[in-house]
């Protein structure tokens, strides 16, 4: 059986365990990364549209050339690269942990001290949603169509109704129509689309594709190949509205409904998990509750922007490259309009100063204030103009004046002004 | 007063424009109405132990059927094929009769219209091998299951598919209830069924982590299990195969020719087969094929059925190691829910099913699924376990359940046409009963074949059927052993369930092969995890495509359809 030994184990080499691994191993650890597919770059293989890398390089790379940039340094680092392997199981060892794994050599095992997850994140099914009806083809993920287009290129649909406005709903709904399919319209359940503004104008106003907003489908028609989808319009609370049923004919329903955190490694650890990230809880180093054990990028919260998932990649590896101290965790508290905090615990033993962290708003917000305090000492404060629900916001907050008597709280709150 | 005229009167007081009448020893209602409802109705106050059965010819007003679902294959292949019992339907009846069959050297077909076996009922159901307590005596459900239930251990070692005996639970929520289960103890003794053992509140947590502050006591029946129904049609289908049996995919019986009561022809989509004796395994369309053969002595009346599967993380606040659980309902808590049975399983594969409802329908084949079912599904068990909620949901289905108005098993010889055989009526426990009624089914049709012929054993048969291997149950030593040897177990293709390349070639190069994404999904649960395929099935065209030498605009998800509209030739 194949043995391995490391100081960090990196599962997952998309953009996240990219820049966990070269992170690691620019401070000098031993690093061994673990890709399931036969090649490095995770989803980003796919993503052939441009917009990649504005924030950390300034640049407008495509997917594939914005995760070589990682993949040119990994190759020539020190790093054990294992593509095709698959882990199949995690425990927790009296130094570290054990990753049991097979791949085409046969099955095996790595020794980690540290495990940084970088596991992504899945897509929501039509199934998730409670779209009723029959059963039949031409139902699919935007990413699985994606694929199918970008990788292979195999066309699954020539007429498309797109539900769900996420940006890769909106980049499909382009890439559909270039490829030279019809695309009916992108419908999206809320009132104000899911994906970034820019996407919007880009992908749909550019090529005339009508976005349907406050609308969803609630039904697909057709024995063996989709024939076509119900649609209904949805009230202020994303109730369907009766008797506002509308039948369009397509041969394919593509969903873009959301993101879910891959998590089911961590639930071999018994790693506990947000309710409202749907990922692990993390400190501000992307460390879970469990010593030693990290998640990072999507696996952890579902990020709009993939400079911040290589961002937080780059955190972890970097701490988990140094010995890890007994950590003391301040767990704040949130309060007003937040959806999620990241991270959800504070370790205050660390040296830090400047730490990121990353929230979003419950709902649309024209001027806000984000607020961190200790007690009723004011930490942190910010005004922030249009927040949303669809846009991740980051801060920095300093972190160096908290300490383990510290109460933290942090508060988002509308700002009403005449 | 004769005895049609007791029950043309019993019906004419409520629906007086229904014609009943008498015909060929059955009763036979015309007539139109309104409400499916009535029609039921109707049909139910017909059933009487003196006739053989009951023919609801009732129109429904306004409703025509839609047309039975073809196969788009016409061609004249197994024209002038000649066979000794041609099995119709390959749900799990119709495969382990077949299967059965073989143990006898003689000629048999199954046709199945779908392009898989375990399409219909097979599939859509909960998989649960009951224990059949609640079953009135003398009825052949109670009858078949009895003899069935104690089979199933040999019967998965033999056929290799997946079977769990971890007893089923029934929970009450009224002490007024301990009566009723005190004389289901008692029958469970006296007839031998089952153990049968009361539970208090602190045994049922074991079982239900968050157990409903209403739930009383509740009773477990070690006797209670369950398999994976569609694997184990699969399994039959294979082994009828391995033995000799052809099955004809895509294939569905138009028509028959009947001469002086034998059935000479069977008329196909691709061509006219000659059998000596039919089996009548049809699931809901039974009662077409009696029809077809001249000889309908019985109506199926369709009955909806909605199940859901959970996430297999959602098991842990679920359900821990009990086969079923379901609630004993008040009559007045039954009408809330809109349902009688049904209840939460734990799979063979871990996961979590909730379910069936059950609603009368007109319609044979609609397996579309509604939101009406999945609420009614989702608050009735949250009677059981209160923290279970939308959000655990990764997939639904909707099966059809084929019920007659005397709600019995019809497992007979053929009334004016001599070479048939009915098995009709299949409904729950039709799938625990099903390893009996094939035996005595086979059994019957080779006593009509004796007319024609003299039947022998079948010296080569063999009952063990190896299905594929699920190498992520291994231990990770055998793991290796098996990739040195077969590096394709070694790459895994689908990441939820952990499935390999070899794992999935193994199922296309199964004795009967279904080169479908469904198919594979079917048979060895290659996208069958929360990401329902999201990322292997575009890796699976990929092994299909390789090793059936298929184009990628030729596969397909379930038979007749196309996953892939057309192919950038650069």
């Amino acid at each position: 059986m194949q043995q391995f030994n490391t100081d960090i184990l990196v599962i997952g080499s998309g953009p996240a365990g990219l820049s966990a691994a070269n992170s690691a191993i620019s401070q000098g650890a031993t690093v061994i990364i673990v890709e399931r597919e036969r090649s490095l770059g995770g989803i980003l293989k796919q993503c052939i549209h441009d917009g990649f890398g504005l924030v950390r390089y300034g640049q407008k790379l495509t997917g594939p050339e914005y995760a070589q940039r990682d993949i040119d340094v990994l190759i020539h680092s020190s790093a054990t690269i294992l593509l095709s392997t698959f882990v199949t199981s995690i425990v927790k060892s009296e130094h570290g942990f054990i990753a049991e794994f097979v791949n085409r050599q046969g099955a095996g095992n790595i020794r980690a001290n540290k495990i940084i997850f970088a596991t992504g994140c899945r897509e929501r099914t039509s199934k998730q949603i409670l779209i009723q009806g029959t059963n039949p083809s031409g139902v699919m993920t935007a990413g699985t169509a994606q694929h199918y287009i970008n990788l292979q290129g195999l066309m699954p649909t020539k007429r498309c109704v797109i539900l769900g406005s996420g940006d890769i709903g909106l980049i499909m709904a382009r890439r559909l129509t270039l490829e030279g399919a019809k695309v009916v319209g992108v419908y999206e359940i809320k009132a104000t689309p899911s994906g970034l503004t820019r996407n919007v104008v880009q992908c749909l106003n550019d090529y005339g594709i009508p976005l349907y907003l406050s609308h969803t489908v609630t039904r697909v028609f057709g024995a063996d190949r989709l024939t076509a989808v119900e649609i209904c319009r949805v009230d202020e609370h994303m109730k369907v509205i009766p008797d506002t049923a509308e039948i369009i004919e397509c041969d394919a329903l593509i969903l873009s409904v959301g993101l879910i955190p891959e998590t089911e490694m961590h639930n071999q650890l018994s790693l506990p998990i947000d309710k409202n990230t749907s990922g692990a809880i993390v400190d501000q180093h992307f460390m879970t509750l469990m010593d030693n054990c990290y998640s990072v990028g999507n696996a952890t919260h579902v990020n709009d922007l993939v400079d911040y998932v290589s961002q937080s990649g780059e955190i972890a590896g970097k701490h988990a490259s140094c010995s890890c101290q007994p950590r003391f965790f301040v767990r704040p508290k949130l309060n007003g309009e937040l959806a999620y905090f990241i991270p959800q615990v504070i370790d205050v033993s660390s040296s830090d100063k400047d730490i990121v962290c990353y929230f979003r708003s419950k709902r649309d917000i024209k001027r806000a204030v984000i607020t961190v305090k200790d007690k009723d000492k004011i930490v942190y404060t910010k005004r922030l103009n249009n927040v949303k629900p669809t846009e991740m916001q980051r801060i920095l907050v300093d972190i160096s004046k908290l300490d383990n008597t510290s109460i933290v709280s942090v508060e988002l709150e509308e700002i009403c002004e005449n | 007063m004769t005895r049609i005229d007791r029950i043309a009167k019993k019906i004419n007081r409520v629906y007086p424009h229904i014609v009943v009448s008498e015909k060929d020893g059955c009763v036979r209602l015309t007539g139109e109405m309104d409400r499916w409802d009535d029609v039921l109705s109707a049909g139910k106050m017909a059933v009487s132990g003196h006739f053989f059965g009951v023919l609801n010819d009732i129109k429904l007003a306004g409703f025509t059927q839609p047309p039975i679902k073809r196969p788009v294959l016409d061609d004249d292949r197994y024209d002038g094929a000649v066979c000794d019992v041609l099995v119709i339907g390959g749900g799990v009846i119709g495969c382990s009769i077949a299967r059965e069959l073989t143990r006898y050297n003689i000629k048999v077909i199954l046709v199945e219209k779908q392009s898989d076996v375990a399409t219909m009922q097979s599939a859509r159901n909960d998989g649960a091998i009951h224990v059949g307590i609640d079953l009135p005596n003398k009825t052949k459900k109670l009858h078949y299951l009895a003899r069935s239930n104690c089979m199933y251990e040999q019967l998965s070692a033999q056929l290799d598919f997946p079977f769990t005996r971890h007893g089923q639970y029934v929970l009450s929520t009224s002490w007024w209830h301990l009566p009723i289960m005190l004389a289901l103890k008692v029958k469970a003794m006296r007839q031998k069924i089952t153990n049968l053992q009361f539970m208090g509140r602190r045994k049922l947590a074991g079982v239900v982590p968050n157990l409903s502050k209403n739930v009383k006591f509740g009773i477990l029946m070690d006797k209670g299990g369950c398999v994976c129904p569609y694997g184990m049609t699969i399994a039959y289908a294979d082994n009828a195969v391995q033995n000799g049996a052809k099955i004809l995919l895509n294939t569905i019986v138009t028509g028959m020719d009947v001469t002086d009561g034998v059935i000479i022809g069977v008329h196909t989509n691709r061509g006219i087969i000659k059998p000596r004796v039919v089996v009548n395994a049809a699931g809901v369309y039974a009662d077409v094929i009696a029809e077809y053969a001249q000889d309908r002595f019985y109506t199926i009346h369709p009955r909806r059925g909605t199940n859901l599967i959970l996430d297999r993380q959602s098991k842990s606040h679920i359900i821990n190691d009990a086969g079923s659980i379901s609630m004993y309902l008040s009559r007045k808590l039954r009408q809330r829910v809109h349902s009688k049975g049904g209840g939460i399983l734990q799979t063979v594969d871990d996961n979590v099913l909730v379910g069936p409802d059950s609603v009368e329908t007109p319609y044979r084949e609609d397996h579309s699924t509604t939101i009406e079912s999945i609420n009614a599904v989702m608050s009735k068990h949250a009677l059981t376990s209160p923290t279970m909620s939308n959000r655990d949901i990764i997939n639904y289905f909707t099966g059809v359940r084929s019920a007659t108005y005397e709600e019995d098993f019809v497992i007979e010889y053929g009334k004016k046409t001599t070479n048939i055989v009915h098995v009709a009526g299949i409904q729950s426990p039709g799938l625990s009963a099903a390893p009996a009624i094939a035996i005595d089914v086979s059994k019957m049709a080779v006593v009509i074949l004796t007319k024609y012929r003299i039947v022998l054993a079948n010296n080569k048969f063999n009952p063990v059927r190896k299905g594929v291997t699920n190498i992520s149950k291994l231990s990770i030593q055998e793991r290796d052993e098996l990739i040195r040897i077969n590096p394709n177990y070694g790459e895994i293709v689908c990441r939820c369930e952990g499935i390999s390349k070899g794992e999935i070639l193994d199922a296309l190069h199964l004795p009967l092969c279904v080169p479908t994404l469904d198919g594979i999904k079917r048979r060895v649960r290659a996208g069958m995890g929360r990401c329902q395929g999201a990322f292997c099935q575009p890796l699976i065209m990929d092994i299909i495509k390789e090793d059936r030498g298929l184009p990628y605009d030729r596969i397909s998800k379930k038979g007749e359809d196309r996953v892939i509209l057309s192919v950038n030739k650069e």
